[in-house]
């Protein structure tokens, strides 16, 4: 959050707020954090809108929450991390677990999940500043990352990264044809937990930047953009990674300037996930205008 | 060429963990062979081709893949000290050497894929995770759409194929692995004339390059024109042996269990199934 900068620097030139913000120390933390979820986020997101696991990265959602509330607990801001990474990984599995076992039933999983969230709350409602505390996890603090956090949350972002680098062509095999990546010989339990993890990862980097709430914004919207964007299999991957480093950039930039300029004080990680979501309505604008003049020249030809 | 089986099954039996399977199967294909596999629906057939890529358990017997053997004794116990009889081997063995088309897939028409990308799957088990597909990959592909036709295509969004140009898309794929056994499920289901003498023609440039196939089917004139012997199986092996031999009114009609078969030099009508 920004409070009380309002009315500190001035009115603001859209130069300002597109560039010059990410001089100040703390923008630069929030914009290095957020363009390295953003790209990672981005194409992981791929993956799970061609596996259809949007279910699942909103359960990792919720099973975060009480990992980062019993971190904060026990640690202060400094135990957010590990406890979130901790509970994710536990949830990736219990959740890879529940889709071999065959419990597709969304009751079953939702029961589950709502109530590791109520954990979480009867956690954090235990601390002094519930009120606080809440905010914090559930609405993020990206502009508030201390230095010496921003390389965990980097490296967690790029250990997610490099874990479906590695099985991205075998992760394309299976979300197009799963029982031709088995006789292929590929294991679905490694391919299932690696690209669940993963998910969990951005999810942990992601919850304690903006927030618990927003997260699934990072993960599906550009995924979803970039499915718009274009057809060809390769090339969804840098699509999503610039549509969410760009709509990263320009929610916070438009969030400074609201804040500085406007005397608004707008939260960061809902202005960021506000732009994701008016990028994505750009791109389905074009789209359906391009497939209108692609049907138009069709049936004049 | 090699003298020594591509495929051997002995006394094998396939079960999945309900109890359904297929048993008492003795069958050996060479280089350059092709076995059809005829039964009835549920008589186990792609449960068999399903054992030998290993997705169904060896219950009895044994198997041998390129040379490397797994008896169901050595996969029960967890270790075994005897190299002739390696699980591990004979699964690395047919991880390289099988290529496989299964009966249908279920794809989602706007998945953005091409045929080209879906073709080169088939080489994804060669390179492992970490290698990236190079020069030769591509050229392999390029072959593999050549030898099924469809090279043109190659660019095409595989969703926006026609049915039967998907099964050759494939087949290309399981081509694309330079398999020496190929396993076909049901290959000519909903194919029209076209592709289906399109599919004729793959097979036998196939056999001559080598590659041993074993296909389950329905269509007598495919066992006919292409196959060297036949199998008939129904829950367990009931006779193999050359096409002719074996496809007697006598032979069948029991494979089929009552169900009214006629057979004749192209025919074998079986009410309730989609054979020829």
């Amino acid at each position: 959050m920004h409070r009380g900068a309002a009315g500190e620097w001035g009115p603001v030139s859209l130069f300002d707020a597109l560039f010059g913000a990410f001089a100040i120390p703390f923008m630069a933390r929030a914009l290095l954090v957020m363009l390295v979820l953003a790209v990672v986020a981005g194409t992981v997101g791929v993956l799970v809108n061609l596996r259809g696991l949007e279910f699942i990265s909103d359960g990792l959602t919720h099973a975060v929450f009480p990992g980062l509330a019993i971190g904060l607990a026990i640690g202060g801001t400094a135990g957010l991390l590990p406890g979130a990474a901790i509970a994710a990984l536990a949830g990736a599995v219990i959740l890879t677990w529940l889709d071999r076992a065959g419990v597709t039933s969304d009751a079953a999983i939702a029961i589950l999940l709502t109530a590791a969230f109520s954990v979480g709350v009867i956690v954090v409602s235990r601390g002094d500043d519930y009120a606080g505390e809440l905010e914090t996890l559930l609405f993020g603090r990206v502009l508030t990352i201390p230095p010496e956090e921003v390389l965990p949350l980097v490296a967690v972002t790029v250990v997610a990264a490099l874990a479906v680098v590695v099985t991205l062509k075998q992760q394309l095999f299976r979300a197009f044809d799963r029982s031709g990546s088995l006789a292929a010989g590929d294991s679905a339990l490694v391919l299932d937990l690696v690209l669940n993890a993963a998910v969990a990862l951005v999810v942990v980097a992601a919850a304690s930047t903006i927030g618990t709430l927003l997260v699934l914004a990072l993960l599906i919207v550009p995924g979803a953009a970039a499915r718009l964007i274009t057809r060809r299999m390769w090339w969804l991957f840098p699509a999503a990674a610039a549509f969410a480093a760009v709509a990263a950039w320009l929610g916070l930039a438009a969030g400074f300037a609201g804040s500085v300029a406007g005397g608004v004080d707008l939260p960061a990680g809902s202005m960021i996930v506000a732009v994701f979501i008016a990028g994505y309505a750009v791109v389905l604008t074009v789209r359906w205008f391009r497939d209108r003049v692609a049907a138009a020249t069709g049936a004049v030809q | 060429m090699t003298d020594s089986p591509v495929l051997r099954l002995e006394g094998a039996a396939f079960t999945y963990r309900g109890g359904a399977g297929v048993r008492g199967l003795d069958l050996s294909i060479r280089s350059g062979e092709a076995v059809a596999l005829i039964g009835p629906n549920g008589a186990g057939k792609s449960t068999l081709l399903k054992g030998v890529l290993g997705l169904v358990p060896l219950t009895a017997g044994s198997i041998e893949v390129g040379g490397a053997r797994a008896t169901a004794a050595a996969a029960a116990s967890a270790q075994t000290t005897d190299a002739a009889t390696d699980p591990a081997r004979e699964a690395h063995a047919r991880d390289r050497m099988i290529g496989y088309l299964p009966q249908s897939i279920h794809v989602d028409p706007d998945f953005p894929i091409n045929l080209e990308q879906v073709v080169m799957q088939g080489r994804y088990r060669r390179l492992g995770l970490l290698r990236w597909p190079g020069r030769k990959d591509r050229a392999v592909v390029r072959r593999a759409l050549e030898t099924v036709g469809l090279a043109d295509l190659a660019e095409r969004r595989f969703g926006e194929l026609s049915g039967g140009q998907r099964q050759r898309g494939l087949l290309a794929r399981a081509l694309a692995g330079e398999p020496r056994l190929l396993l076909l499920d049901e290959p000519f289901n909903g194919l029209d004339q076209a592709n289906r003498d399109a599919l004729i023609d793959t097979l036998h440039t196939l056999k001559r390059q080598g590659v041993a196939v074993l296909v389950s089917t329905h269509d007598l004139e495919l066992a006919r024109l292409v196959c060297d012997s036949v199998v008939l199986v129904n829950g367990n092996q009931l006779a193999s042996g050359p096409v002719d031999d074996v496809l007697t009114l006598g032979n069948v009609q029991e494979c089929f269990e009552g169900v009214e078969v006629e057979v004749d030099e192209h025919t074998l009508v079986v009410p309730g199934h989609e054979g020829h």
